[in-house]
């Protein structure tokens, strides 16, 4: 991403590179055996540390107060070699902007390190869905700021590994759905193990079940998808950022072994179709990112019309992210397939980020509506 | 005159018999557009029958056997990577699976090979692991088979069917992929400039091997291996050799297993050799036998490669279509199952035509394979088996005769001149043309399809397909395998160049940048 006329981003673009070549590279494979190895709790100490989790919350909420470009920076360095962490930062910073877009930062406490755990700053939400669409919601009963929550709810990331949970829910009669603050180690709250998914292994999720559960109302009764789909506008280019940095990475991997892998008698790279391989590769990633860029750009100065550049943008990179991934194994043959290098991962990964925040086809769909809403496209 | 009066002319038209033989050989060739309808009439009226009892008992194996375990198992690889499925090995063999499309003539049961393609669909569907549990198998009996070595295709198929009599699963797996060297084995033009390290020379009695082999699917839970290697590693082209490698035997042993993303129930092991000593009674073909063939040693090496991959390949594709159909189940099931804005995801025009086109992968991924079959029935390993006057007699030739009175014949040296006269001698040039590049038009075609029905159904699924729990994510894991192993896509994709299209170009040379 662009990042040389500004010292402060470029600065913090080398810290996510360093953190992730230190962090992230050399247990890449036994991060990814959670739930079946320890999860990489040193790493989200240490991101933590660095402010990794509070990007985007304003001083006051302990936060480092970036933008868009910041975060997008962070994940596509932290993405190129360990998505997973990516997954955790996403998630949580995705809780707190819907927060933060209900009016509900008090209830936010300040959550710098030093003075909490990472388990205090993280949040966990249903990052893979856009709450209204598929009927994953619980049901609320109650009435003012303070309701009791049941029902069950699935794949609420982050769930086994922090005390709140921003979750949707239902109240009887409303049309639309709110969001609630919960202490999910309330007894209420049955929280199941860790479910095992296709990719991101070391951003769990957990499946939750309510029984009349006390939850904390954030914004207003009934409005939890306005809050959600402000919030969604901006997390889309986080989205977009970490399959971007999943596809840079593949392609950082193939090109390296195209260069050292022989056959046919030579090194791969001089046989012109792995070549056509690496530059559809490589153009992707080169798309992925001018679209990235421009998209955060118009973002920050709050271009008309960027948050249908940024659905359109992420919605585009995902895809490119599955494909390009794809052939990022392929490049590598027989050892692309498996766990001693890198590819099997960000094609897992690739396609579970493909999923955040809702169904793609319906995003697709929600895109051409707002058009005839009267969104300007151009 | 009408067009049929013009059809009628045949040979008696302006042109003359050889200019409608030129019209028709013409590319696409006539032989090569429409291998099905040429195939059918000559094949047995009994192998749709056959078809079908064997997609039955698929059905029935994958309801008792596969779908019960198939996440199970999945799981419990990524937990321990180092286990090994003798449990579902034990059963498929219970259920007569590794026997069921032997030749009767070796003690199989003598179901056509074609209807294992079908078969393999139908448990790939459920699980492409187990599949390859199964399949894989029948890849180290297609490479047994290539060598035409009757003696020990008639020996090492028996210890099949008595390891099925007694319990104890007597696999055969293929051992020829090395570290330093996966598609270069695959292609006699490029196996002379590969990083070859697996070695058999020839010593009095036999040869000893050293090397070591990766990749080798089934490898752990088989018993038998048909090792391809190499006499003289700068001249591999002219000096191949396959050797019957048993467990057991002194200097061989097993290395590790590999850390796959998918088909995790199906080993991908490591096979090392360390003065491996191979008596000349397990030599299935080397340099010597191939002296007394027509072709080249490098022109039966590329045969022999192609009887087996052309044959393989259809196999594969089916994993192919049977993982996309796995995938376009499960994302049928979900918009069954699932209301999105409030109404059923089935009645959601954009679900209905991403079903349909999930639905058409499947049934186009399936023709290709078929094709592919009826190409081998035509001109490739299955062409003897499929005559008539051979599949009824296998077929019907009760079978203690079979075991007591035509048995013994197969050890005689004159049986497997005769297969090899027919199989090398006397193939064509048209012959592998036609079923490699058909075998390599299903495995790219079919295995490109699986992957992309696992894509659209995570794409439709969203969330719900990420989950271990609902399967979906596991097919497009598995799929991925398949275009990678029996040759890249890529590496099939030259194949059809070279078989198909090459062939009429003058000038085109393949792997020669």
């Amino acid at each position: 991403m662009k990042t040389t006329q500004d010292a402060e981003l470029r600065m913090l673009d080398q810290m996510a590179a360093d953190f992730a070549a230190k962090e992230l590279v050399e247990a890449r494979e036994d991060h990814d055996r959670y739930p079946f190895l320890p999860l990489f709790e040193d790493v989200l100490i240490k991101a933590h540390e660095v402010g990794f989790f509070t990007l985007l919350l304003p001083e006051e909420a302990g936060g480092v107060e970036q933008g868009m470009t910041a975060l997008s920076l962070i994940l596509d360095d932290i993405c190129r070699s360990d998505a997973s962490l990516g997954g955790v930062i996403f998630t949580t910073t995705l809780a707190h902007e819907m927060i933060l877009e209900a009016k509900g930062g008090a209830l936010l406490p300040p959550l710098a390190s030093g003075d909490h755990s990472y388990q205090e700053a993280l949040i966990a939400c249903p990052s893979f869905d856009n709450p209204g669409e598929t009927g994953n919601l619980l049901r609320a009963e109650g009435k003012g700021k303070k309701f009791k929550l049941s029902g069950s709810i699935e794949y609420v990331v982050l769930a086994g590994l922090c005390s709140r949970a921003l979750l949707p829910a239902k109240v009887e009669g409303d049309e639309g759905y709110s969001l609630f603050l919960v202490d999910i180690t309330n007894p209420g709250v049955n929280v199941s193990e860790p479910v095992f998914s296709l990719g991101l292994h070391a951003c769990p999720a957990c499946d939750l079940e309510l029984s009349a559960v006390e939850g904390a109302l954030v914004g207003q009764q009934g409005e939890g998808n306005a809050c959600f789909t402000a919030a969604a506008d901006k997390m889309f280019l986080a989205a977009a950022a970490m399959a971007t940095g999943v596809m840079k990475g593949s392609f950082t991997e193939a090109f390296e072994y195209s260069q050292q892998r022989r056959q046919g008698g030579w090194e791969i790279i001089n046989w012109s179709e792995v070549r056509m391989l690496l530059a559809s590769l490589a153009i992707k990633c080169k798309v992925a990112d001018m679209l990235l860029s421009d998209a955060c750009r118009a973002a920050e100065t709050d271009e008309a019309g960027w948050s249908l550049g940024a659905r359109a943008a992420a919605i585009h990179i995902q895809e490119l992210a599955c494909d390009a991934t794809t052939d990022g194994i392929q490049l590598l043959g027989g050892n692309g397939y498996m766990k001693d290098y890198g590819q099997e991962k960000r094609f897992r990964d690739a396609k579970q980020i493909q999923s955040l925040l809702g169904l793609t086809p319906i995003k697709r769909l929600d895109y051409i509506w707002r058009i005839r809403e009267g969104e300007n496209p151009w | 005159m009408s067009a049929r009066e013009h059809m009628r002319m045949k040979g008696d038209g302006a042109m003359g018999s050889n200019g409608s033989k030129a019209l028709l050989e013409r590319e696409p060739r006539f032989d090569d557009m429409a291998v099905s309808l040429l195939a059918m009439p000559r094949l047995p009226k009994a192998m749709v029958k056959e078809t079908k009892q064997a997609i039955e008992l698929a059905r029935r194996f994958n309801d008792a056997v596969v779908r019960p375990y198939a996440l199970e198992l999945d799981r419990k690889k990524h937990e321990d990577p180092d286990f090994l499925p003798w449990e579902f090995v034990e059963e498929a063999n219970r259920w007569g699976l590794y026997t069921l499309f032997m030749p009767t003539l070796f003690g199989g049961q003598g179901v056509n090979f074609p209807a294992l393609s079908y078969f393999l669909e139908e448990l790939g569907s459920a699980c492409t692991g187990m599949s390859n549990l199964v399949g894989v198998h029948y890849l180290g009996v297609a490479t047994l088979c290539a060598s035409w070595n009757i003696r020990l295709m008639n020996k090492i198929m028996r210890d099949t069917g008595e390891g099925e009599k007694t319990g104890k699963p007597c696999l055969i797996s293929l051992a020829i992929t090395e570290p330093g060297a996966g598609t270069d084995v695959e292609e006699v033009d490029l196996v002379s400039k590969a990083q070859l390290a697996c070695q058999a020379k020839k010593v009095k009695g036999g040869y000893v091997v050293n090397g070591r082999k990766i990749f080798i699917s089934n490898g752990h839970l088989s018993f038998w291996h048909m090792l391809v290697c190499y006499e003289d590693l700068k001249n591999p082209q002219d000096t191949v050799v396959m050797l019957a490698i048993k467990n057991g035997m002194k200097g061989f042993s097993f290395g590790r297993q590999e850390r796959k993303m998918g088909q995790k129930g199906c080993p991908a092991s490591e096979l090392i050799f360390e003065d491996c000593f191979v008596p000349d009674d397990l030599v299935c073909i080397d340099a010597e036998q191939g002296k007394k063939l027509k072709g080249s040693p490098k022109e039966t090496h590329m045969q022999i490669i192609d009887y087996i991959v052309a044959a393989s390949r259809a196999g594969v594709g089916a994993f192919g279509v049977g993982v996309a159909r796995g995938a376009y189940e499960e994302a049928l099931r979900f918009a069954r199952e699932t209301e999105v804005d409030g109404k059923p995801l089935i009645n959601h025009e954009w679900a209905q035509c991403m079903l349909a086109e999930m639905y058409k992968n499947v049934a186009v991924g399936r023709l290709t394979y078929e094709e592919a079959n009826y190409a081998n029935d035509l001109h490739g390993m299955f062409k003897v088996m499929e005559w008539k006057p051979i599949f009824y007699y296998l077929k019907y030739m009760p079978k203690p005769i079979m075991d007591k009175v035509i048995q013994p014949f197969l050890n005689l040296g004159v049986v497997t001149w005769l297969f090899r006269k027919i199989y090398f001698d006397w193939q064509k040039d048209t012959d592998y043309q036609c079923a490699s590049g058909w075998g390599s038009l299903a495995k790219f075609a079919a295995t490109d399809i699986g992957v992309k029905n696992g894509q659209l159904a995570l794409e439709m699924m969203g969330r719900a397909g990420l989950r271990h729990d609902r399967g979906a994510e596991k097919h497009l894991r598995d799929s991925k395998l398949l275009q990678i192993y029996e040759g890249t896509n890529q590496l099939n994709r030259l194949n059809l160049f070279k078989c198909l299209i090459g062939r009429d170009v003058p000038g085109a040379r393949v792997f020669e940048e």
